[in-house]
């Protein structure tokens, strides 16, 4: 099996299988990198009211996780907390939060990622007074980290049990994320924001996107599980050849073989069996 | 080995039909007709049965490589059988051209045994 008259054939297995494995993982790329693009695209929706979302007591709703939320309330300079471990184009830093009161400034608050710094102390000074702006949602976290120090303004995640140490009135059971930009239309986001105190903040990143749909790009998926069987049925039909080769040889012990030529013209399906 | 024949010629209409309305009705509707017009978004929407042609292509080309290997043709009419389910309409002559082939030559392949 190993003699030169059958490399052709051999490596014309080998070629179609790589071809239909590399095929198989560009179309699977192709799936994830389009539900990523899908789920960056369900943060550009209409951005809605916050109280049409969620209300200070209630559960932070499932299928709300990234939607862009109006809000306008009073800013609580004094309670503003820091977020260690946030990175930023791989930098380790901190995030920037500053509870939003909705809307006086003893009703209960939203904690609002303004933006990223390296270092707390390079962070510009909390605003104060009203604000408007356009915020991701995004529900609060709780990965059981403890904060090792409770006493400064450090904490490790953005949970509510921790960042409630730090206000004086409740708070809402989610945060946002300043956004940066919205879909169309005439929204406080950006320049149009009134003091939603990003400046001389790094804009901070989305920790959680939304869901996309199960379905989605499920054709590259579905063209990706092609593309693998072809690869196998390649190897399949290339075993089978080197078996009946084999058996062919010792059978026909006199008989002239011209099936390497045969078999490297395309497919080596079936090219064997004239000689059993 | 009847029902391994009668397998083929259910895929290969399957195929055919499949990729002829893939390949003829709903690329041309999807790129060529007026952007946004129903009958663009049609063939669009259509365009998934591409996944469907492909999944049973897949099946086809297993049940006619057996074929192919029970029916002893030659390399060269077992690459025309498998790929004739990638050129639009192909499939149709050569499944009748299949048909042929195994009445003449191994009716014991077409008929129940």
């Amino acid at each position: 099996m190993l003699a030169p008259r059958y490399w052709g054939v051999h490596l014309l297995a080998l070629v179609l299988t790589a071809a239909a494995v590399g095929l198989g993982v560009w179309q699977y790329d192709a799936w994830q990198s389009r539900r990523a693009a899908e789920a960056q695209d369900l943060t550009r929706v209409d951005p809605v009211q916050l109280d049409s979302v969620i209300g200070p007591d209630e559960p932070f709703p499932g299928n709300k996780v990234g939607q862009p939320v109006v809000l306008s309330g009073t800013w609580v300079p004094d309670s503003t907390v820091f977020v260690s471990g946030r990175e930023h184009d791989g930098r380790e830093g901190y995030w920037v939060v500053t509870p939003l009161a909705i809307s006086g400034p003893h009703d209960p608050a939203v904690p609002v990622v303004r933006g990223w710094v390296a270092e707390p102390g390079q962070a510009p000074r909390a605003p104060t007074g009203h604000g408007e702006l356009v915020g991701w949602l995004q529900p609060t976290e709780g990965n059981g980290e403890v904060d090792s120090n409770p006493r400064d303004d450090v904490l490790p995640q953005l949970r509510t049990a921790d960042v409630i140490q730090h206000v004086d009135q409740d708070l809402y059971g989610a945060y946002v994320v300043v956004a940066d930009r919205a879909a169309p239309g005439n929204w406080p986001v950006g320049d149009a924001a009134t003091n939603d105190g990003t400046s001389g903040l790094v804009h901070a990143d989305l920790q959680q996107l939304p869901d996309v749909g199960q379905f989605t790009a499920v054709r590259n998926l579905l063209y990706a599980i092609e593309w693998w069987f072809f690869a196998c049925f390649a190897l399949f039909v290339w075993g089978r050849w080197i078996r009946d080769e084999t058996v062919g040889s010792q059978e026909a012990t006199t008989e002239t073989q011209a099936t390497s030529t045969e078999g490297a013209a395309g497919e080596p399906a079936g090219t064997a069996v004239d000689g059993q | 080995m009847k029902k391994l024949f009668n397998a083929y010629r259910v895929l290969a209409l399957l195929v055919g039909v499949l990729l002829a309305f893939c390949a003829l009705v709903a690329m041309p509707l999807k790129y060529l007709a007026t952007e946004g017009s129903d009958l663009q978004r049609f063939g669009e929407s259509a365009s998934i049965l591409w996944v469907a042609h492909g999944w049973v292509f897949m099946i086809y080309v297993v049940v006619a490589f057996f074929l192919s290997r029970k029916a002893r043709w030659t390399p060269g009419f077992t690459i025309v059988a498998l790929a004739a389910g990638l050129i639009p309409l192909l499939i149709f002559w050569v499944e009748h051209k299949v048909t042929q082939r195994l009445r003449a030559e191994h009716p014991e392949l077409v008929t129940a045994g």
